[in-house]
């Protein structure tokens, strides 16, 4: 069969601040909402980098203001969101990559797009000789190390949130919180793997073209969103 | 014959027939086999006798006898989402149209919104589910529930799927 694969449509926000990109995020969740009921929104993949932020999900109880003033000490941002997943980091060096899908056009299963998101990271890591893998806490590890942190949000089928993959990230912010939750294992990067400083801007093509094999999409490139000034 | 006219009596007086029965059944496989199933068959009927209807959002909700009723996720749904660690209810006394977010069930670090299925005011929430959030997975129909609501408009239950319609939905959307 020939007929041309459905779209993804990228959008690069570039260096970004962590509502910046919660705003856009939801743009592009109403243009699904808000779309004619006869045609498909286009699906797209948001990808930026955050200055650092720790950010946490649903499960607000284990983190009170206490624990909010404390991070926000540190010089980073804090923000409670309706993600699933615990405590995480976003900062320079991680690539992070919110899709936002209706997945009415792929599987209607969260289970099945948090496994095919470990998947494409798992893909990108085995691309470059690391060995990566999924364990029962959702994510992708290498070893006792978590290398991609993923937390999701879906209404009505439309997902956002996504993933966060350490490049060349500073790894010390996460030495202020137990990531994710999940005490006694640690983290790691792509750089840390290969011994050498690998960038956000080296690895973002990979990463489509593994998104694009495990969804079955091509990724497109449009104009960028327009970018915040400074 | 002799099953058959076992069967009559269950279903008039299912509890106290069943004991006096139970010698006679350890030296008839047949009629313990016949007995079982009919077990099953009310069981299932009991269920289907309480009218569960369902929204095209996968969440049921089954009219008790107080008027009250009570709202959860169907079975395609728990599949869906994989093992709920946390469920995100709203208040007591929160008043919700239909279709209105009212909470979010967490599974595989993924946050599922939940949507109203009537117009009404939330009556109790399930609080069990603090502490064992797995119940929305292993019972979703019974101890599984989420919330207790009025029913404010009685012409939107009436609009919602049935068991079999649900069904029927569940098989055209499948992949």
């Amino acid at each position: 069969m020939q007929s041309p694969r459905a779209a993804v449509q990228l959008v690069q926000l570039g260096r970004i601040s962590y509502s910046q990109a919660l705003l856009e995020q939801q743009r592009f969740v109403q243009r699904h909402r808000n779309r004619d009921p006869s045609r498909p929104a286009p699906d797209a993949l948001l990808v930026c980098e955050h200055p650092p932020v720790y950010t946490i999900g649903i499960r607000q109880a284990p983190y009170p203001a206490e624990e909010e003033r404390r991070l926000a000490l540190l010089g980073a941002e804090f923000f409670r969101t309706n993600r699933g997943g615990l405590i995480t980091f976003h900062g320079p060096g991680q690539l992070v990559c919110y899709p936002v899908l209706d997945l009415r056009g792929f599987r209607k299963s969260l289970r099945w797009y948090v496994g095919q998101l470990e998947q494409t990271v798992i893909g990108l890591c085995g691309q470059l000789g690391i060995e990566a893998s999924t364990s029962p806490d959702t994510g992708v590890w290498v070893g006792d190390n978590k290398i991609c942190a993923i937390g999701i949000h879906c209404g009505r089928y439309i997902t956002s949130h996504g993933l966060a993959l350490n490049v060349n990230t500073d790894l010390s912010w996460f030495k202020h919180i137990v990531p994710c939750g999940i005490v006694g294992k640690g983290v790691t990067s792509v750089s840390e793997e290969l011994g050498r400083a690998v960038t956000v801007e080296e690895l973002l093509p990979r990463l489509l073209d593994s998104f694009s094999e495990h969804f079955g999409r091509d990724v497109t490139s449009t104009r960028t969103a327009p970018l915040p000034p400074g | 014959m002799a099953a058959r006219g076992v069967l009559r009596c269950l279903s008039s007086n299912f509890l106290s027939v069943l004991p006096s029965i139970a010698p006679s059944v350890q030296h008839s496989p047949r009629l313990l086999t016949s007995i079982s199933s009919f077990q099953r068959a009310l069981a299932t009927s009991s269920r289907l006798s309480a009218a569960l209807k369902f929204t095209d959002k996968h969440e049921w909700i089954r009219v008790e006898e107080s008027g009250v009723g009570t709202v959860g996720i169907s079975n395609f749904a728990q599949e869906a989402l994989g093992d709920v660690v946390y469920c995100g209810l709203p208040e007591v006394g929160a008043k919700l149209a239909q279709q209105d977010e009212f909470g979010a069930l967490e599974s595989v670090k993924a946050a599922s919104e939940l949507y109203s299925p009537l117009t009404g005011e939330v009556v109790e929430i399930n609080t069990l589910l603090a502490d064992k959030p797995g119940l929305v997975n292993k019972s979703c129909y019974t101890d599984g529930w989420l919330v207790k609501m009025s029913i404010d408009d009685p012409a939107e239950l009436e609009a919602l799927m049935d068991e079999k319609a649900y069904e029927r939905y569940i098989r055209s959307i499948e992949d």
